[in-house]
């Protein structure tokens, strides 16, 4: 097995460099294919925001055509020569995984423990999807075949057997985390949103996916209101109405760009009495903060500000790094497999040739055996003769074969056992 | 027959709550389904004892019917500390039970053995088994609002249901309650006047008459007050209180005393 794993990521280089290297998406069925043609390889190249990887790899008893060896440097000098830089500006973020660590890389990366926010959802896909439009592109081989899926199954299997993508990390998915813990359904709730920060859209996305009843929208710019309203299917109400839209509210999501609090203790007291239906939930993620803080009680208004969600993104986070350690073992224990697996896939064919060489040879010898020593044998000394030549063929096996399920890196000249082998037994393709 | 107690039962499900509250700090299945394993157990056991003990007392059928409640929230919602709440209700049924001595709440079918009796009797418990059902939603409403107030992480402390479900909880007990209570108590009062020496003053007549009264004022200011959230809990458990009361007051009617 030649695999290699060539690329950046956030780790190793900055958000200049990444964006040089990456490859949008109408440039690479052409970096594909210049590629595989190239250095007469299989590939997929992953490129996402965080990451621009280039995964190659040749079969080693695959007869290459290529005139350059399949090594870091040709694959770098490709990198730099697709995105007209030079290889001394790129080299230094760059880092070069080989064999077993570009399995185990791969692996890291689909599992998210590589990621900027470990465990974060979207790289399994974006692998996925690298792989999918690889194949499209008719660049992967045999070896990226075994290895893409795989790496599809050790995300899965980190992400169900580890608590690494537990909880959520954004504040907006987090303030769904408190609405949750007053509110069962939402089929009958009003959502009430003042003003129209970018954070406030985020998190009234996250809202609208609880499907809630009705979304008014209030601001002190009814154009700016209305516009918010038209994005989620709300309603927009006028800025004189806020108090009457308050007191009929179940969640409200406040982000204006107020100076100053907009609903002041007093204020709230005034709304509170008019209240008739459950307990009211206010996510406050302005700053400075809209609502008066005093007005918390935790059991008719539950009032959760930015720091509050923040310390659901931190804890999230700190849980999720206590799971690194049993997802990293996952990791490796799904890489010990994958090479065995390999191996034995690569070596299947031969120790199948060579059992069946001695096979028949054995065969042939016992068959002449009898053949002179016919009618001196009884019926047990025939099965016992037979069974000592399997047995000793077996044991003959026996180093050949687990030398080859065991890990067998190429000479310098790029032989293999399996190239010793084919010689010494003569096997044939 | 088939030496079934009140301690074989009841050793069963403090054995739950123990699982139940080991799993709150070692959340783990295994711990779960042992508990829920007890639960059964002391379920069967109880069962058991119902069907052959004579006479049967008050609070050990109530109990029984809250093991009922307990095992089938525990089951439907097993990530929630349901038992944490109804399990120690159950054993506390079950302790006054025994603590009053034998007899003391029982009741006695050959006392009931009218049409009349019988219905006084059932509608009461229906009526209890409201209040305790109410009882534990509140409990569960104080501490899910206590999380809340301190802003607990979602995740974190004991995992309870929703604010809003809790207080449905208790709403929905509570009116199912109060008209089972109404009815159980009006033909008490029928029973009753056709005693020719019926005491009046009797304290378990008296603490039926506020447990009612108590149910209704509960009722006016949750429907006519637009009384919400905690304090409509803390009445609820008030209330629970007075039921706990009444059913320890020795019955006018007959039973021992």
């Amino acid at each position: 097995m030649n695999l290699l794993a060539v690329g950046c990521s956030h780790r190793t280089a900055p958000v200049a460099v990444r964006e040089r290297l990456a490859f949008r998406d109408d440039q690479l069925p052409r970096a594909l294919e210049a590629l595989t043609t190239r250095l007469d390889c299989e590939a997929v190249i992953l490129s996402t925001c965080n990451r621009v990887e280039l995964y190659v790899g040749r079969v080693l008893d695959h007869p290459t055509r290529a005139a350059a060896p399949l090594d870091g440097e040709t694959v770098v000098a490709f990198l730099a020569e697709f995105h007209g830089v030079a290889v001394e500006e790129i080299r230094p973020h760059l880092y070069v995984r080989q064999q077993a660590d570009a399995v185990r890389h791969l692996f890291r990366v689909a599992a998210s423990l590589d990621s900027l926010i470990v465990g974060e959802g979207q790289i399994a896909g974006q692998v996925k999807r690298a792989y999918e439009l690889g194949q499209k592109c008719d660049a992967p081989g045999p070896m990226l075949h075994a290895l893409f899926p795989h790496a599809r199954r050790v995300a899965k299997r980190v992400r169900t057997e580890t608590g690494i993508a537990r909880g959520h990390v954004s504040v907006s998915s987090a303030a769904v985390d408190y609405v949750r813990q007053v509110f069962d359904h939402f089929g009958d709730k009003t959502v009430l949103v003042i003003g129209a920060g970018k954070m406030g859209e985020l998190t009234l996305r996250h809202l609208r996916r609880m499907e809630p009843r009705r979304i008014f929208v209030a601001n002190r710019s009814p154009e700016k209101a209305l516009a918010v309203a038209k994005g989620c299917g709300g309603e927009a109400v006028p800025w004189d109405r806020l108090d009457e839209m308050l007191a009929r509210a179940d969640i409200v999501l406040s982000t204006t760009g107020a100076p100053e609090p907009v609903v002041t203790l007093e204020r709230y007291r005034r709304i509170a009495a008019q209240r008739v239906g459950g307990p009211l939930v206010i996510l406050d993620i302005a700053v400075p903060r809209d609502f008066d803080p005093r007005i918390h009680d935790g059991d008719r208004t539950c009032l959760f500000n930015i720091d509050d969600l923040k310390r659901i993104q931190e804890a999230t986070l700190s849980d999720r790094r206590r799971h690194v350690g049993p997802a990293e073992a996952v990791v490796e224990q799904e890489t010990q497999r994958f090479l065995k697996e390999w191996r034995r896939r690569r070596n299947g064919p031969v120790i199948e040739r060579l059992t069946q060489d001695l096979e028949s040879k054995r065969e042939e010898v016992v068959r002449n055996l009898f053949a002179r020593l016919n009618g001196r044998l009884t019926d047990e000394d025939r099965r016992f003769i037979e069974y000592a030549f399997v047995k000793l063929q077996n044991q003959f096996l026996h180093g050949p074969i687990s030398a080859l399920t065991e890990d067998q890196p190429a000479d310098a000249a790029g032989h293999t056992l399996l190239d010793a082998l084919r010689k010494l037994f003569r096997l044939r393709e | 027959m088939y030496g079934v107690t009140l301690v074989c039962f009841t050793t069963s499900y403090a054995a739950a709550l123990g699982l139940e509250l080991w799993r709150q700090f070692r959340p783990r299945m295994v711990y779960y389904f042992l508990g829920v394993g007890f639960g059964v157990a002391g379920l069967l056991t109880q069962s058991l004892y119902l069907a052959v003990k004579r006479p049967v007392g008050w609070m050990v059928i109530l109990a029984w019917v809250l093991a009922v409640f307990y095992l089938y929230g525990s089951i439907h919602h097993r990530r929630l500390a349901w038992g944490v709440f109804v399990l120690p209700v159950v054993l506390g049924l079950l302790g006054l039970s025994a603590l009053f001595g034998p007899g003391f709440d029982q009741l006695t079918l050959a006392d009931y053995n009218r049409f009349w009796g019988l219905l006084h009797a059932g509608l009461l418990l229906l009526a209890a088994v409201g209040v305790c059902v109410g009882f534990c939603a509140s409990l569960m409403y104080l501490f899910r609002a206590g999380q809340l107030r301190a802003k607990t992480l979602p995740g974190k402390g004991l995992s309870l249901p929703s604010l809003e479900r809790l207080e449905q909880m208790n709403r929905r007990a509570i009116d199912w309650a109060f008209p089972l209570l109404t009815a159980g108590v009006v033909i008490g009062l029928f029973l009753m006047l056709q005693q020719p020496m019926a005491d009046w003053t009797d304290p378990r007549v008296l603490g039926a008459g506020v447990l009612w009264l108590a149910f209704l004022v509960l009722l006016v200011l949750r429907y006519g007050w637009n009384l919400r959230g905690r304090a409509v809990a803390l009445l609820t458990i008030a209330a629970f209180l007075l039921l706990v009361l009444s059913l320890i007051l020795p019955h006018p009617t007959g039973g021992p005393q």
